[in-house]
């Protein structure tokens, strides 16, 4: 018996050893061909928070399978590489060093939640590598560098319009604050309390900051009905605050609910029900627009994917086009080049007109929409 | 305030109990801390949702996901746990184990429903009841009712029927009770199975209660509930339940009074406190020692 099986890993070791050998000659061969220019994709694919990494990688697909379509960029072939840093900071620091360790690659397109792209931003700044995410908010993320962008509003311009839906959309002005306590929510949360406390109109009764992952908010709950809010604005994202609404409307179904667009998500209401009805957030993208453009983009997205796109998915896909367009006006894979390019770039995408400022911040214009009757519709 | 506040604590504390009670079992019975408890109870809620989504309707598909839970209970002891016995290995290669297996079974979610939060139908929902100035919903009072029968149905078990009576035995002597002629893998396996049945039915009525699954699920509510466990006298059933209650408590009044981020730590300062003064927890036995 031993000796049978001694035999037959012995094969089984024989049998790895050629295919590994076998392998690295393709590896070899590859890596020769010059013609590819490589965009990396970072993001949680696995986790919480995969929803939102899954939304970069699709949509950055879809962008470079146009261009690929249409002859790729300089006339090489666009290759894109996902990564998957699980919204962890740790997972995000490794990826950013293999990726400034491939010299094919010339852009990222990432990293989600604003405190894991700030882990691996000066990882990006201090190797020349162009990183562009689409989501990350916080004011001190694009200060790391000039290599460093953000196709996103810094949180403040958020906040504002957030609190003006709640005073004239909703025609609420008792105002609790609920956030999640993450570099961005934390952050959000003191931003908007400082708006509020600077406006006279309004009325901050309470501020609530929650563990994200856990699922009892009665705690909470209680202590918003007892300082008598009529309006929560809650900094989480979807899986925040779709059992949040539930477990407070259960108490009182008045209340009314603001959210950021990181909550613009098909989720929210599939996990929300009936009671995220009424939620209502300011978004940089409505994938119900009348827009031709837009409405192919959606309608080439619904065909690859199955579910329409989010706004922050779509920022990740101006994002992407940004930077080809980039390399495409700067006529090198020059990434110090690229970088000037991007300054100067004005993109019309389907989030709108983008332009990067001084400190590589883009500035979005803001739609609000509401759930309404289990969709997202646009307030008019 | 501190009445609603009380209230949302005893609701959350009896979400703990019911995992708990599957953590004292098996402990009452093998002296074997079983960490894949909190993995087996996201298994429990995730079949609930696949028999549901396969259109079985609601009873059916708890009672088959109580049934398949049991049976992966089962195979957890059969599998990775039955060969360290008879090896005669020392008792943390068990435990080891279980938290191995917890991220097997965790893992496996996954892949097969994906990580991310799943809506779960909500379960006996008749609104909020109000009693003088608090609010209860009708969820709450159904899943305490349900955790004091699943309490008095594993007590009597344990106390008032023969496979109890050789449960009690195992847990005195092992050998001694093979020696009376008790089939212990039989009466093993078959406490595994009630802890992983148990599991099941606090899946799903926390599940239904919150309205959400996913595979992570069991972590910190595995973690609360193992030291609600330890906090009520590990191995005691009703301990664990008063256990459970007192984290519960401890923790909305954490959250009332001191922010909701504070909320984990006081839960687990509470338990420190109760074993400095207490090593037994609050209705242990004494001088329990395993050869």
């Amino acid at each position: 018996m031993v000796k049978k099986m001694k035999k037959i890993i012995s094969y089984l070791l024989i049998a790895t050893l050629v295919m590994v050998s076998l392998i690295g000659c393709a590896g070899t061969a590859g890596s020769k061909a010059e013609s590819v220019v490589k965009i990396a994709v970072a993001g949680p694919l696995t986790g919480d928070n995969s929803e939102y990494g899954i939304g970069f990688k699709n949509a950055v697909e879809l962008m470079v399978e146009e261009w690929n379509e249409r002859g790729g960029v300089l006339g090489k072939t666009i290759q894109v590489v996902v990564y998957d840093d699980k919204n962890s900071g740790e997972e995000a620091a490794a990826i950013a060093e293999k990726i400034v360790g491939d010299s094919d690659i010339v852009g990222v397109i990432g990293h989600f939640a604003s405190g894991v792209s700030m882990v691996a931003s000066p990882t990006y700044q201090e190797n020349k590598m162009i990183e562009i995410s689409p989501t990350a908010s916080h004011p001190d993320y694009s200060s790391e560098g000039d290599y460093i962008f953000r196709n996103n509003s810094v949180i403040s311009a958020e906040a504002e319009i957030g609190l003006d839906i709640a005073i004239n959309n909703l025609g609420r002005t008792n105002i609790g604050i609920l956030s999640i306590k993450t570099d961005w929510g934390s952050s959000t949360a003191g931003i908007t309390k400082d708006l509020i406390l600077a406006n006279d109109k309004l009325n901050l009764v309470a501020q609530e900051e929650i563990i994200e992952g856990s699922d009892d908010y009665s705690a909470a709950v209680t202590k918003f009905v007892n300082a008598g809010a009529d309006v929560i604005i809650v900094a989480g994202m979807y899986n925040t605050l779709a059992p949040f609404a539930k477990q407070y409307k259960q108490v009182n179904p008045d209340i009314a609910l603001v959210g950021f667009s990181n909550a613009y998500s098909y989720q929210l209401i599939e996990l929300g029900g009936e009671a995220v009805e009424g939620v209502t957030f300011p978004i940089s993208f409505f994938s119900g627009s009348t827009d031709p453009e837009i409405q192919s983009y959606v309608q080439r997205y619904i065909e690859k994917y199955g579910s329409a796109p989010s706004a922050l998915t779509s920022q990740a896909y101006d994002s992407a086009g940004i930077l080809l367009q980039a390399i495409e006006n700067a006529g090198t894979t020059d990434r110090e080049k690229i970088k000037e390019e991007l300054y100067r770039i004005n993109y019309k995408g389907v989030t709108g007109d983008t332009f990067f400022n001084a400190i590589g911040d883009a500035q979005k214009t803001y739609v609000r929409a509401t759930v309404k009757n289990g969709a997202f519709v646009k307030v008019e | 305030m501190i009445v609603q506040q009380i209230f949302n604590g005893l609701a959350l504390g009896m979400s703990y109990a019911l995992i708990a009670v599957g953590y004292s079992l098996v402990f009452g019975i093998l002296r074997l801390i079983n960490f894949s408890h909190g993995s087996v109870y996201a298994f429990g809620a995730h079949m609930v949702l696949m028999f549901v989504s396969m259109n079985l309707g609601l009873i059916p598909a708890i009672f088959l996901s109580i049934l398949l839970t049991g049976l992966l209970g089962m195979l957890i002891d059969k599998t990775a746990l039955q060969p360290l016995r008879k090896k005669k290995s020392i008792p943390i290669a068990g435990l080891i184990t279980t938290i191995g297996i917890s991220y097997i079974i965790q893992n496996m979610l996954m892949i097969l429903f994906g990580s991310e939060r799943k809506p779960f139908p909500a379960l006996f929902d008749k609104g909020m009841i109000n009693i003088l100035s608090v609010q209860i919903s009708s969820t709450q009072v159904f899943m305490m009712v349900v955790s004091i029968l699943l309490l008095a149905i594993m007590t009597f078990v344990i106390n008032k029927t023969k496979i109890g009576l050789a449960m009690r035995a195992l847990s005195q002597n092992v050998k001694a009770a093979h020696l009376m002629g008790i089939n212990v893998n039989f009466v093993v396996i078959f406490t595994f199975f009630l802890g992983g049945a148990s599991a099941a039915i606090a899946g799903t009525l926390i599940s239904g209660y919150y309205q959400i699954v996913y595979p992570t699920m069991g972590f910190v509510a595995g973690l609360k509930a193992f030291s609600a466990a330890v906090l009520g006298g590990i191995g005691v059933l009703h301990g664990a339940v008063i256990g459970g209650l007192i984290v519960g408590v401890s923790e909305s009044l954490a959250a009332a009074f001191l922010g909701g981020t504070y909320r984990d730590a006081v839960s687990f300062i509470v338990l420190i406190i109760v074993l400095v003064l207490k090593p037994d927890g609050l209705f242990g036995k004494k001088g329990i020692m395993k050869v």
